[in-house]
């Protein structure tokens, strides 16, 4: 007999309310849009994920943009890898970007001049799969036992390790790296235009993000979810920890190795400094951004990423995006609607104010013009503070009110965290965002290697105040 | 029927362990038999825990062995002994929590099922033959607790079930580990009267019609009157008292651990 059956009875202990929280739980947009996408069969998604890059050299005649398409699936490649490890398996792997390096290198050993071989695609791309698999298999044997920060420690001790190795090895001709590799060869056949990598990558990825999936609706993906939710009892529910975390990093390994193999013959060489901290935070940015743990999401991140630093390198594109972040940051972590709308006026208001009154007082603090060439470049120029450019040799401006700024800038963002009053945040905000366009024109815009790093901070930090789980990430529910 | 009379499924001889200067157990000795249901109770710290910890494999004991199915469990790594057939629950819920129901207890199947990653990528027909059977599994363990854990509730995240059904759901994922003995450490703990009630016949369901050999720590005697072929009392990691409930919960050290000394004394 049990105490809550019939329906005349009180059902006592049988909790819908508590069941149906996730329906009540109010839901942003962007989650909506996610059980939407969710509900979506895999095949499909595959084929939406595909198409647009299978149509891309359609579009495409430049020999750049196809190169830019080439580098995005490459890093789609590792930062589908890099998930593995760090959104399935939960190890913090600082060490990834070593595995693209050994795949990359051995690339070179099995089909270059200097090496003096010259393998088929057709076999050298799995060879040098499995070996790099092998390779992160032993790479984590040692660390196996280790977690969280110790974990990273290590791997990052790997990495530099390596990149040690490779610049002072005489195999690898240190920085000087191998640059007589061959072209990727498939049964004979050579490929040789850049439209061909692109679809020799595409097919990798196809075939690496069926594996992956195929792979997580399994017992091993299970096996690794479970670990990563709670390694004791995934443990005593039979499941071999140990053994699976040697799994997922030698899983990602071998991943990151398909892709050194073919970045190796697009670039047609290899150095020691392709492979250094700067891809690894590119590509963690890549997983975290669009949602460690989903196949997708780490698709759409690494798409994003290496979209938006692609575009910062030309000024002109550079403010659009500049502006464009800020806006959307602004309308993301700022509720209810009216107050970003509200911020952002208030902002253009006071930028036409101090340029007005500076022109009057001192018409040299308005007289330099942007170096980006865009209509919002124009725009900007009779609204920031923009003194007259004196241009160095290298023509990067050396204005002195945009490194002031640029100090006064991180003073000021400093200060507005120690604000209490949201009132008072919100007011403070708009001299700050001016303070940014300032340093934005002065300073930034001019040096795209900064700036697309400071960008893709503002990004990412925008992006985890409003949603810390990434763009097509699962929001993680731990019960206290 | 006396434990004596079966073949003990576990033994645990001597059991010692010391965290520091604490000691946790001390010389324990414990024996249970096939289709037995044994309770372990004892005030808070008395290491009922810890002989959970230590049989399962968590920490290796510093002295002692541990006997199931005649096998010295030492020196195995925790799931090799699940694998062995013996799963327990926790005293403080371990479920995976951002996993649906349905997966929380299909991926405790992982230990009698084969599938490695090349049949799985290949989904060959023994892999998939495979899967539906871990779901056939998993779905008829859920329903083990009448229409709890079934339909909407398998594609449910397992945070959004209540307290009461995490409970019974950390019992649905142990079994479906096909163990032969169930540790379930504190199945009643923070359940209302009637969920304790219920939990009462559940754990006579369970030896009943899952054949287990459960060893259960419980506070609530009244789930311990009610289950207990044999009641072992546990005090500073020694055991003060074993038989039957009656003989057990009359026992004087029993009464003196649970409520100090004097009251000990006048009660006799």
């Amino acid at each position: 007999m049990s105490l809550s059956e019939g329906p005349e009875q009180p059902r006592i202990g049988v909790d819908e309310w508590v069941a149906s929280a996730e329906e009540r739980r109010a839901r942003s947009p962007l989650a909506r849009a996610q059980d939407a996408i969710e509900r979506v069969p895999a095949a499909v998604k595959l084929v939406a994920l595909v198409v647009p890059f299978a149509v891309f050299p359609l579009f495409v005649n430049s020999q750049y943009l196809m190169q830019v398409g080439i580098d995005t699936v490459i890093f789609v490649l590792l930062a589908l890898g890099l998930n593995v490890a760090v959104g399935w398996v939960g190890l913090l792997d600082l060490g990834y970007v070593a595995f693209f390096g050994i795949g990359a290198y051995l690339y070179a050993a099995v089909a270059s001049e200097y090496a003096g071989r010259y393998w088929d695609a057709a076999i050298a791309i799995p060879v040098i799969a499995v070996a790099v698999a092998v390779s992160g298999f032993l790479v984590g044997l040692p660390s196996r036992r280790l977690v969280g920060d110790y974990l990273a420690i290590v791997t990052l001790f790997f990495l530099q390790l390596w990149l040690v190795v490779l610049i002072n090895a005489s195999w690898s001709r240190g920085p000087n790296g191998i640059s007589d590799i061959y072209p990727l060869q498939f049964f004979g056949r050579q490929v040789t235009s850049l439209d061909a990598y692109f679809y020799v990558a595409l097919i990798a990825f196809v075939v690496i993000v069926s594996f992956l999936y195929l792979l997580n609706q399994s017992r091993t993906g299970r096996a690794w979810r479970a670990l990563r939710e709670d390694e004791l009892a995934a443990e005593l529910m039979t499941m071999p920890v140990n053994r699976l975390k040697l799994m997922g990093f030698a899983v990602g390994a071998g991943i990151a190795g398909v892709a050194g193999a073919i970045y190796a013959p697009v670039q047609g060489a290899v150095f020691p400094a392709n492979f250094d901290l700067v891809l690894l935070i590119t590509l963690y940015a890549m997983v975290v951004l669009g949602g460690a743990g989903s196949l997708v999401g780490v698709t759409v991140g690494a798409v994003l990423i290496n979209g938006v630093l692609e575009a910062l390198n030309d000024a002109d594109n550079a403010s659009w995006i500049f502006y464009g972040v800020v806006a959307i940051a602004l309308l993301a972590l700022l509720k209810p609607w009216w107050q970003p709308i509200a911020v952002l006026v208030a902002t253009v208001v006071l930028g036409f104010a101090v340029h007005e009154i500076a022109e009057q007082v001192r018409p040299s603090l308005v007289g330099g013009v942007t170096l980006g060439d865009s209509r919002l470049d124009r725009l900007a120029d009779s609204w920031v503070l923009l003194p007259e450019n004196v241009l160095t040799g290298d023509g990067v401006p050396t204005g002195w009110l945009g490194r002031l700024a640029y100090i006064g800038l991180v003073a000021a963002i400093l200060g507005l965290t120690l604000v209490r009053s949201h009132l008072w945040r919100l007011v403070a905000l708009v001299p700050v965002l001016y303070l940014a366009a300032c340093v934005w024109a002065n300073v930034l815009v001019a040096q795209p290697a900064v700036a697309r790093f400071v960008l893709i901070g503002a990004m990412l930090v925008a992006l985890m105040a409003y949603r810390p789980e990434g763009l097509f990430g699962k929001q993680r529910v731990e019960i206290v | 029927m006396s434990a004596e009379e079966r073949v003990p499924l576990l033994e645990v001889q001597g059991l010692s362990l010391a965290f520091g200067g604490v000691r946790c157990l001390d010389g324990l000795d414990l024996t249970v038999g096939e289709g037995e249901v044994v309770s372990v109770i004892g005030p808070n710290g008395a290491g009922k825990t810890t002989l959970f910890n230590v049989i399962t494999g968590v920490y290796p004991p510093e002295a002692g062995e541990i006997l199931f199915e005649g096998k010295s469990l030492l020196g195995l790594d925790p799931h090799q002994i699940a694998r062995r057939g013996i799963a327990r629950t926790f005293q403080t819920l371990r479920l995976f929590l951002n996993m649906t129901v349905k997966e929380n207890v299909m991926a405790a199947a992982y230990g009698h099922t084969r599938a490695g990653v090349l049949r799985s990528v290949l989904r060959t027909p023994g892999m998939r033959r495979e899967e539906r059977e871990i779901e056939q599994l998993a779905e008829e363990r859920l329903a083990f607790f009448g229409d709890r854990l079934v339909g909407y509730r398998w594609r449910q995240p397992a945070y959004s079930l209540s307290y009461a059904n995490r409970r019974r759901l950390e019992i649905a994922r142990a079994t479906a580990a096909k163990p032969r003995l169930l540790l379930l450490d504190e199945p009643a703990a923070g359940m209302n009267p009637v969920e304790t009630h219920e939990m009462t016949e559940l754990i006579g369901r369970l030896r009943e019609e899952g054949g287990y050999t459960i060893l259960v720590i419980e506070h609530d005697m009244h789930v311990v009157e009610g289950i207990s072929d044999r009641v072992v009392a546990l005090d500073h990691g020694i055991k003060i008292a074993e038989g039957t409930f009656g003989e057990v919960a009359t026992d004087p050290r029993v009464v003196e651990a649970y409520l100090g000394t004097s009251a000990a004394t006048e009660r006799k």
